[in-house]
């Protein structure tokens, strides 16, 4: 392998507990967003834009959906001779093999693939976030401040702050306190889970906080505090822009209707920073005699003869005549049947919402409809609800 | 499918497309919000399961290339089968303009030498199918023919161009084709070739290479009809049952895109199973602001919506303002509808610009086209 500058390692491997039923069946990157995206198109997308292109996956929690969805990488222009895209699971080395503990086990457990590329620099992401970044900008930032490690920060408001890691920094960038999900914080600068090590210092924590054996291998909590007791250089990188953690139902809608606002808060028609994605090859979408679509975002492959507003709709949902769509996501291939009401839902892949059923309601908390449950009609699902398919495995 | 290749001619008189084809050929013609008529010929033959196609190029055929690429969208980017672009060059005997079909593949002999597959489905690009073509080579097979040409009864397709071989046939009870007719005042025979031939491509070689050696240049009139009259080649019909359409004039181009408005059309061309590929982009979804009223319309992803869009086709990065009224035409991609602007009846080519409050009302009989980059 050719020696590159600065590798990736994309944290993919989250169950996303919080996110219930549809996580049940797929990891957590790999959920569909915003209209025809996945998750992990997003930090995909930011490395080739950047021009990293060495991007190890690694993986753990159900990665079916997810390595079929990298494939080879090529909706990413990461296809390549020289580097690309890795997908990395845990493996059995020697005489034992076990599962990724934590963040810093997962890169640990992986130091042979980062050695490869000889690289002076790695890149750690989390797979779990929407935002578009430089990565290289961060890069020379990182450089310049002959940092051991720089954390991308953003200022959150500051009634938010006990949700994050908090860095406290001094006028130059560099991080005199890191505090997890403070109660009293003396920042608002949140940790976005984005890190560049200088690689020998990285491989050097990551030995040391292996070895011992009541660390919990995190880098949050115990690889970064162990950097900042011994005086490394840690430095807070500012970022301005979108940037939203969808770990949960009201996050994960609340982020596909960010899309709806005009101006788009995070601009999905930027020619020089596209956010790449598998496509489904569909044709171009429908809207029928007597159907209505308004402030809404549509994708190829819908079929639409009834009312959407305010909603997401991905690859190849169908509304037939007379259903209501109101401030809903719907994943592909979903079908909304003649006469049905969807309110404040997630609808998720291959689900069917039967004829004259009610599903949420204008106000409270997100109901969701699980990947393939089928509603018969007249169901009705109140607010907050989740309904899983029938068929289990 | 190992032992079939196809080839496409992109090289069809196109002068009844006027400014549609002025900077492209026919193949490379953007049609049904996000396609090329390209991707349906060759998605045809990836979906029939072949490994390498090539593409003989004429005019104008930069856009076409740039579509193609190296052939990654349609998985024709292998080692040994691969999608081969096959550019016109200077020879000895050719400088490079063909006169007809049996010119281009004798330019390209080379090229068909070195391909290793027995068989072999050529087509031109002007129609607009999407099928399997196992059935036609299980057909073939059966019959032991020497060649199998592809037709069509769909009424609509029984008109003549002239000069552009338009072909009609008459079969026996076992689909020999006993009688055929080009460019007929009217057509006497009841089926419509539509232009897809499978045969052996030593056979094709050969009869390229006597047809050339007799002066001829054109496939149906020079190498097929002959052949067929004195009875020395085995030449069958297989009737596609499918849609079928003809991109040979502006009006054509019009009435395709408006057919696909019907959902019963738009399920039989795009079935599922039988995708159709093609050059991707990477737009955003389309987004709809505010009370865009948009009605029996099919719309490509990348578009901004704020003002009316009924009975049209609308591709991929269009803008429609808000106040403007697009009403039964088609706007390729990255074309501008400022606002209060409106369009009846209009074909705008890509990039186009309409100004705010401009209005361009066009006959139905005969849509306005608006070529390629033009501000008005």
């Amino acid at each position: 392998m050719r020696k590159k500058q600065c590798v990736a390692m994309l944290l993919a491997g989250g169950q996303g507990s919080r996110l219930g039923i549809l996580t049940k069946h797929m990891a957590k990157p790999a959920l569909p967003f915003g209209g025809k995206y996945r998750i992990i198109d997003f930090p995909l997308s930011n490395c080739s834009n950047s021009g990293i292109d060495v991007v190890g996956v690694l993986t753990q929690y159900q990665p079916l959906e997810l390595n079929a969805y990298i494939g080879s990488g090529s909706p990413w222009d990461l296809d390549l001779t020289n580097g690309g895209v890795f997908v990395l699971p845990p493996y059995v080395k020697g005489k034992s093999g076990e599962w990724y503990r934590g963040t810093a086990n997962a890169i640990c457990q992986n130091i042979g693939f980062v050695e490869q590329f000889n690289p002076e620099y790695v890149l750690v992401l989390a797979g779990d976030h929407i935002y578009k970044m430089d990565y290289n900008a961060m890069l020379t930032y990182h450089i310049q401040k002959q940092a051991d490690v720089t954390i991308a920060v953003l200022e959150v408001p500051w009634e938010e702050t006990g949700r994050f890691g908090i860095m406290d920094t001094d006028e130059w960038g560099r991080v005199v306190k890191f505090e997890e999900k403070p109660k009293k914080a003396k920042s608002n600068k949140a940790s976005m889970g984005v890190y560049i090590f200088t690689w020998s210092k990285l491989r050097h924590y990551l030995e040391r906080d292996e070895a011992d054996p009541k660390s919990s291998n995190d880098f949050g909590k115990n690889v970064i505090p162990m950097m900042l007791g011994e005086n490394q250089g840690v430095y807070a990188y500012p970022f301005e822009g979108y940037w939203k953690d969808v770990g949960t139902v009201e996050s994960l809608w609340e982020s596909n209707m960010d899309l709806l606002q005009q101006p788009m808060p995070i601009n999905l028609d930027d020619k020089r920073w596209r956010i790449y994605a598998r496509n489904p090859g569909m044709p171009p979408h429908y809207i029928a005699p007597g159907a209505l679509a308004a402030n809404t975002l549509m994708t190829e492959g819908c079929e639409v003869f009834g009312e959407v507003r305010g909603s997401v709709l991905f690859a190849g949902v169908q509304v037939e005549a007379g259903a209501q769509v109101l401030d809903a996501v719907v994943m592909p291939r979903a079908k909304i049947a003649r006469g049905a009401k969807v309110q404040r839902t997630i609808v998720a892949e291959d689900a069917v919402i039967g004829p004259g059923c009610l599903v949420g309601e204008p106000e409270g908390n997100i109901a969701v409809i699980g990947p393939g449950a089928v509603l018969a009609a007249g169901t009705v699902v109140l607010a907050g609800e989740q309904i899983e398919a029938g068929r289990q495995c | 499918m190992k032992d079939i290749m196809g080839l496409i001619y992109t090289g069809e008189n196109d002068a009844r497309l006027r400014e549609l084809t002025q900077v492209r050929a026919v193949a490379a013609l953007p049609v049904a919000g996000r396609y090329r008529v390209i991707d349906f010929p060759v998605s045809s033959m990836v979906n029939t399961g072949i490994r390498n196609v090539g593409v003989i190029t004429q005019k104008n055929y930069h856009s076409l290339m740039d579509h193609l690429g190296s052939g990654k969208e349609w998985d024709l980017h292998g080692k040994n089968n691969r999608l081969a672009i096959l550019p016109p060059f200077l020879t000895r005997e050719n400088i490079g303009v063909y006169n007809g079909l049996v010119d281009a593949l004798q330019s390209n002999a080379n090229y068909l030498h070195r391909c290793r597959q027995e068989y072999i489905i050529l087509t031109t690009s002007h129609f607009i199918i999407n099928t399997d073509f196992r059935d036609m080579m299980r057909f073939h097979a059966e019959k032991d023919a020497d060649v199998t040409l592809l037709y069509t009864n769909d009424p609509a397709m029984r008109r003549v161009t002239q000069g552009s071989e338009s072909t009609f046939f008459t079969t026996d009870s076992n689909g020999r084709i006993v009688g055929m007719e080009i460019d007929p005042t009217t057509p006497t025979r009841e089926h419509t070739v539509i232009e897809v031939c499978l045969l052996k491509r030593e056979l094709l070689l050969h009869l390229v290479d006597q047809a050339a050696a007799n002066g001829q240049h054109e496939f149906m009139r020079g190498v097929l009809q002959p052949l067929i009259n004195d009875g020395s080649l085995h030449v069958h019909g297989y009737e596609h049952k499918g849609r079928v359409w003809r991109i040979q004039s502006v009006q054509d181009y019009f009435q395709f895109n408006m057919d696909l408005l019907d959902s019963r059309v738009r399920g039989e061309l795009f079935s599922r199973g039988y995708p159709v590929y093609t050059k991707l982009r990477d737009d955003m979804p389309t987004r709809y602001v505010g009370e865009a009223a948009v009605t029996n319309s099919l719309v490509a992803d990348g578009c901004v919506i704020e003002g009316k869009v009924i009975n049209s086709v609308v591709f991929r990065g269009v803008r429609i303002a808000k106040g403007a009224a697009v009403r039964n035409s088609v706007v390729m991609q990255d074309a501008e509808v400022e606002a209060d602007a409106e369009l009846d009846c209009c074909i705008l080519d890509k990039q186009a610009v309409i100004r705010s409050k401009g209005r361009l009302i066009g006959p139905p009989a005969y849509p306005i086209v608006i070529a390629k980059g033009v501000v008005i």
